[in-house]
């Protein structure tokens, strides 16, 4: 008995062996071949996620066994997970990302190059204005392909401006502050119960500063401005950062047409919570998907907005060419309109047309019909800007709550210099603040 | 010569724990300590040796400075009310209730504990909000008005407190509980020979017996308390329609100095400057708490 036991066991290891290493040599096989099937796109917008799905579908006819995996997560997590991941060298096949936060890594050329018909395509001026080519280039070398753009526009509650005896959009920043204090609703003991304009006055992040810039833009200002010598002035503390703060500190504290705490943001206007707001083009997409019954307008700034392009790269060279393949047909003229239709986020593709669109949701006209003078700014292309300006807003953000800066000029002076200073020791810091 | 092989045997078996153990410890602690002296920017390939000059910006830096207030105040404050509601409930458990329900409050007061982080922070987070928020509800009952508590720079950090202990009670109860335990009955017998009443006996006899529960507890809690993130993040996180006071704390400033600043030297100098408080205070604790005469 023992023996038998004995001989049969060399042969059951030698059985389980060879089974194992079989399974094993499949499994690995498998997991190889499914690899090289599949890509990985990030993104920090989680409501383009149904996009790149959608372009994937599209992939289907020349890369029948291709799989697409969409990892799209928050801006701020992603731009962290960004960092780790070229800097490790495990990015993402398809990495979305903003010419600002992008601008870094192409000066370090740790993005993948693409093929000669990919950078051909991506500076033909019949695809992509040189603007937004530029923006997905560093020295004139090509390394994306631009795919969207952040610009803003007001959006109004038109009801809310019905039963305010008002007939059409602010013209003026004076016309904001009016408007604002006539659409404020409050309760019988006198609580805001619907914000007149709702700015951005708290939170995280460099959004605050953003969002001060753009109302800032209206006053004709900046709050940094570059040098013909490439370096770069802080222009916070002038006339124009003045009038905006005090804007500000006039609506929160004066007016009390908005308060730190109340609901804010796209939430709040989808959810009747504030009158109106300042914000980007994906905002139509997501009232479309979450208060489809609101009743809303948009309407230009009164001097121009931001633009922020967003372009697509490769971060990995395994995959190269399906990568590549991905990012050009996500920027064809045809997803690019799906694109804004489903998701609101406006295309960078020249040339387009928009007017099928525009039928079915004219909220767009404020984004692609632009006045003839309309003037455009965008957030400096240099390392440390994302500390520059979280740097200003967490100073801003003290100042939005400072009741004391009520019709005290000396006060608003002194804030933004303080504010300014934070941001020219960053820029000294990177040898780029101009003297 | 036996007890040299024996010696060399042991050492051979703890060598792999050991080397594991450096690798994941203090190759880390000392990675840190060498990066916080350098400029990197996580993404160059050079990474110059700049001596003490991120040490030197830390102490100019308000950002840095105001993170380090608001965490060492919600450290402090955490062990101010984990400590005595701790060391409470667990007495309240021990002598005061019935043993059948001893058990589901030690349950009770456990399961903060054990909750995943951040959906507790979310239902907090609206537990403090400033116009649904029941708190806001339950205070207007007795006319006092609303109050902003996660947009008020003080009320803010309040609330980071209040979410930080409610967590660490949890474990504080079930260490005391264990403490109390184990403490000898004769003492007590002995107080009470001595006329002491329920309350004398807990104060003089049961709460310097358990001095070294409590300098466990409050080395743990201080430490957790310290490394404060999460809470502070999703309390007061910059999420769309739901704006709230950041409150900064010192492991959100290394994160974003590391990660959107892209300055892991300077983030590698304040992850030193928490160490080095982290040990002091633990030293602090264990001079103070430690019985006399022990080692």
């Amino acid at each position: 008995m023992s023996r038998e036991h004995k001989s049969e066991r060399p042969a059951g290891i030698t059985r389980t062996a060879i089974f194992g290493a079989t399974l094993g040599v499949a499994l690995l096989g498998s997991s190889v071949s499914v690899l090289a099937d599949q890509i990985t796109v990030w993104s920090g917008y989680p409501e383009m996620a149904p996009f790149y799905q959608h372009v994937a579908e599209g992939l289907k006819a020349q890369f029948p066994d291709l799989t697409v995996d969409v990892e799209a997560i928050g801006l701020r997590d992603h731009e962290k997970r960004v960092a780790l991941g070229i800097s490790s060298q495990n990015a993402a096949d398809v990495i979305e990302l903003a010419t600002s936060s992008a601008t870094r890594y192409m000066q370090e050329d740790l993005l993948q190059h693409p093929p000669a018909d990919v950078a051909s395509y991506v500076q033909d001026p019949a695809n992509f204005d040189k603007y937004f080519s530029d923006a997905a280039s560093y020295n004139g070398q090509v390394y994306g392909a631009p795919l969207f753009r952040g610009q803003s526009a007001l959006y109004y509650n038109t009801d809310m401006f019905k039963a305010a005896g008002l007939t059409e959009p602010p013209k003026t920043m004076d016309d904001y502050t009016k408007y604002a204090a006539k659409l404020a609703q409050r309760d019988a003991n006198g609580n805001l119960t619907v914000s007149g304009w709702s700015m951005r006055l708290s939170g995280g992040g460099q959004g605050i500063a953003e969002k001060f810039w753009i109302n800032m833009f209206q006053y004709g200002g900046n709050i940094v401005v570059q040098q013909p010598d490439g370096k770069w002035k802080m222009t916070l503390a002038t006339p124009e950062g003045h009038k905006n703060l005090a804007q500000y500190i006039q609506v929160v504290h004066g007016d009390k047409s908005d308060t730190i705490e109340a609901p804010a943001d796209s939430d709040a206007f989808e959810r009747g919570q504030t009158a109106m707001f300042i914000r980007e083009s994906w905002v139509i997409g997501d009232i479309a998907k979450k208060a489809p019954d609101l009743k809303y307008a948009t309407s230009t700034l009164p001097m121009g907005s931001i633009v922020s392009p967003v372009n697509l790269f490769v971060g990995s060279d395994q995959h190269s060419a399906e990568a590549w393949a991905f990012i050009k047909a996500a920027t064809s003229p045809e997803n690019q309109l799906w694109m804004l239709e489903n998701v609101g986020w406006l295309p960078n593709r020249a040339n387009l047309d928009y007017t099928e669109i525009l039928k079915k949701t004219p909220q767009f006209a404020a984004f692609v019909q632009l006045p003839k003078d309309y003037k455009f700014f965008q957030l400096p292309n240099i390392g440390p800007a994302d500390e520059f300006l979280t740097r200003v807003a967490a100073k801003l953000t003290d100042d939005f709550a400072d009741a004391s800066l009520l019709n005290n000029d000396a006060g608003i002076d002194a804030a933004l210099k303080s504010a300014s200073d934070d941001g020219a020791a960053v820029l000294d810091r990177a040898g780029i603040l101009a003297k | 010569m036996l007890a040299r092989r024996q010696w060399l045997f042991a050492m051979a078996a703890l060598l792999p724990i050991l080397a594991i153990f450096a690798w994941v410890r203090f190759y880390p602690i000392e990675e840190t300590l060498r990066m916080s002296l350098h400029e990197w920017n996580l993404i160059s390939k050079t990474r110059p040796f700049i001596g003490f000059a991120n040490f030197q910006e830390l102490f100019g830096d308000e950002l840095f400075l105001t993170a380090l207030f608001n965490t060492t105040v919600i450290a402090f404050g955490t062990l101010a009310i984990t400590i005595p509601v701790g060391m409470g409930i667990a007495a309240l458990i021990n002598y005061r209730l019935g043993s059948r329900l001893a058990g589901v409050f030690e349950t009770t007061t456990f399961i903060p504990y054990i909750v995943p982080l951040v959906p507790a922070a979310m239902a907090w987070k609206w537990i403090f909000d400033a116009r649904l928020g029941p708190l806001n509800a339950f205070l207007s009952l007795f006319g006092i008005s609303p109050l902003s508590w996660l947009f008020d720079p003080v009320l803010s950090v309040i609330c980071v407190i209040v979410l930080c202990a409610w967590q660490a009670i949890g474990y504080a109860v079930l260490i005391y509980v264990v403490g109390f335990r184990n403490l000898p009955t004769n003492v007590f017998e002995a107080a009470k020979l001595d006329g002491a009443s329920g309350l004398q006996a807990f104060w003089h006899v049961a709460v310097p017996l358990l001095r070294p529960i409590t300098l466990y507890v409050s080395v743990v809690t201080l430490i957790s308390g310290f490394n404060v993130y999460a809470q502070a993040y999703v309390l007061a996180s910059d999420a769309q329609g739901a704006p709230g006071r950041q409150v900064r704390v010192l492991v959100l400033d290394m994160l974003e100095n590391s990660f959107r600043n892209y300055r892991v030297g300077y983030a590698a100098s304040e992850a030193v400057i928490l160490l080095a408080i982290v040990l002091l205070l633990t030293l602090v604790q264990f001079s103070l708490l430690r019985e006399r005469g022990a080692r």
